[in-house]
């Protein structure tokens, strides 16, 4: 906030992006392009059993193999690549909303309400999410739906924390004393100068929370209380090929693999973006 | 007397620090009009006397009067007339305007708060009339302050000071922070504004030189306390206070031949 902080920022010369970075940003892409493409261009058969089929091991014909519907492997994972990722920003779109919210309104209500937000954002916060989310999902009836809401309500505490956090560092501000010297309320003052300056946290925090979401959606899925067979969502895939590990591998590990890839690229995406926007982490 | 501070006593408590007493017993009057200097050192209490005047902390101790409304416990509409009639230009013209809004929002926002023009349009027409005012092209009105230079900044901030027209405006060391060649134009500004409006100024330095050409009585503060007030030719003329003389000695003073003769006069005061 301080003058020559503004003034001498060096200039950025183009992105100059390492080639680490250009991968992992090159990674996220691709996999964004098959979650909207995918599906358009995939055969129709990805849903439809073939049991003369079943169980081919990866060749020419099935490059990941079929399963034991005789359903393609590597078709099925491009179709739920939408499905899996749609799902996992709408929870961390959803959650950070409710986050912002809880933040912003304990920011600008009277003392009490902030205290009792921040109490129950503790609570929240010490609470297991993935059993309470299990549990919400369980009660509501397994479904995909189920999964996101529940994600949905058990996600925003550590944003409604770290954004509270960060808006009382902004409170600071010269110019929030500004505003209130010309006579904002205190709503308006949240609303227009603390939140607005406070966002960049959560846009940090973004990418990273997709890679866990994906991998947290892709469990529920799994154990049960998620996307439901013969969803091509990953975790449903996983679970659906459970007795076939020994057998057929394939069928296990390249929907696995599709998780655990598409967890640690947003995972790394995130980190990228916090390096970059606060060079004193670098070499961390 | 449009605003009177009285006996204001102030102590920061900044756990695990020690508590310290920053303003000890200040006492100081503005009227209508009127262009007051408070001068003194860095860490003398001049910003905590401006907070305290503009309702952004509470004093322990003291009251500060404005047109009749106890300033430290106003609340509701009194709290928002005071507010929409005593505005502050503060020090740091680059942390000082919030940097996610346009020129037109940070100076249509009083307009918009103390509800002074109805529709959008009526906004937008007295923005643009307030931003030439100041020396401002309305042109730049969609422009966010980071594209603007120190001094022109500042002058933003005094067109959102002005803008809902204020009987006060405090002004924190509005130049310190700007280049020496664009200081005297903000000045010159403020001396403008003061003359056009009938504004009131309170005037925060660090020495005495820009003082001495906007202020008509001069407040000099030590360590939290009042060493010394008066006019203009009292401070100028006969400091008591050897404080104040101190800080007349410290204004650089740019014609030789004044400052010889200013010399010869501290010495013959000595
Ligand atoms: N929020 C705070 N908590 C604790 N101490 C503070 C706080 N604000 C100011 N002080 C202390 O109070 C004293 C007076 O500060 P103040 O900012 O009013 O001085 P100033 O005269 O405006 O100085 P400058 O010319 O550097 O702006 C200083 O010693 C400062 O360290
Ligand atoms: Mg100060």
């Amino acid at each position: 906030m301080s003058a020559p902080a503004v003034s001498v920022r060096a200039p950025r010369a183009g992105l100059g992006l390492s080639a680490f970075e250009a991968s992992v940003i090159g990674l996220v892409v691709l996999l964004l392009a098959v979650a909207v493409v995918g599906p358009l261009v995939a055969p129709e058969s990805v849903y439809r059993s073939d049991i003369a089929n079943a169980l081919l091991p990866p060749g020419a014909g099935h490059w990941f193999g079929t399963d034991d519907q005789g359903r393609d492997v590597f078709w099925r994972l491009v179709v739920g690549a939408r499905t899996t990722l749609l799902s996992a920003f709408l929870v961390v779109t959803l959650y950070s909303l409710i986050g912002v919210a809880v933040a912003t309104i304990g920011a600008a209500g009277p003392r009490w309400l902030d205290e009792t937000l921040m109490r129950i954002t503790d609570i929240g916060l010490a609470l297991p999410g993935m059993v309470v989310a299990l549990g919400f999902a369980a009660a509501m009836g397994p479904s995909l739906r189920s999964a996101i809401i529940a994600m949905a309500i058990t996600g925003w505490p550590i944003t409604a924390r770290l954004l509270r956090g960060i808006m009382r560092q902004t409170m600071e501000a010269p110019f929030v004393a500004g505003a209130r010297a010309l006579g904002v309320s205190r709503w308006r003052l949240m609303t227009c100068h603390v939140l607005p300056n406070s966002l960049d946290v959560l846009i940090v925090k973004w990418a990273g929370d997709v890679g866990t979401t994906v991998l947290v959606l892709a469990s529920l899925s799994f154990i049960g209380v998620g996307a439901q067979p013969p969803s091509a969502e990953w975790g449903a895939t996983i679970a659906g090929a459970r007795g076939y590990v020994s057998t057929a591998w394939w069928t296990v590990v390249m929907p696995g693999a599709a998780v655990a890839i598409t967890s640690i690229a947003f995972g790394l995406l995130g980190e990228i973006i916090q390096v970059r926007r606060d060079p004193s982490l670098r070499g961390n | 007397m449009l605003l009177s501070v009285d006996g204001l006593c102030k102590t920061y408590a900044s756990f695990p620090n020690p508590p310290v007493q920053v303003l000890h017993d200040v006492s100081f009057g503005l009227d209508a009009g009127q262009a007051l200097g408070l001068v003194g050192e860095s860490g003398s209490g001049k910003s905590t006397i401006a907070k305290c005047l503009m309702a952004l902390t509470r004093p322990e101790q003291g009251s500060i009067t404005y047109d009749g409304t106890d300033v430290v416990r106003a609340r509701g509409a009194d709290l928002l007339r005071f507010r929409r009639d005593v505005q502050m230009v503060f020090q740091d013209p680059y942390g000082s305007l919030n940097p996610r809004m346009t020129v037109e929002e940070l100076v249509g926002e009083g307009l918009l708060v103390h509800r002074l023009e109805p529709t959008p349009a009526a906004r937008r027409d007295r923005v643009a009339e307030i931003l030439r005012t100041v020396g401002l092209n309305p042109d730049d009105r969609g422009r966010y302050p980071r594209s603007f230079s120190g001094g022109q900044r500042q002058r933003i901030a005094i067109a959102r000071a002005l803008a809902v027209q204020p009987r006060i405006l405090v002004c924190d060391e509005p130049v310190a922070a700007l280049d020496v060649s664009v200081q005297a134009q903000v000045i010159n500004l403020l001396q403008d504004m003061q003359r056009q409006f009938g504004l009131a100024i309170l005037f925060i330095a660090h020495d005495l030189a820009v003082v001495r050409h906007l202020c008509e009585r001069i407040v000099v503060l030590h360590k939290g306390r009042v060493v010394e007030q008066g006019t203009r030719a009292e401070i100028f003329g006969s400091p008591r206070e050897a404080y104040t003389r101190a800080l007349l000695d410290a204004v650089p003073v740019p014609d030789p031949a004044v400052g010889r003769a200013r010399r010869r006069q501290l010495q013959h005061q000595s």
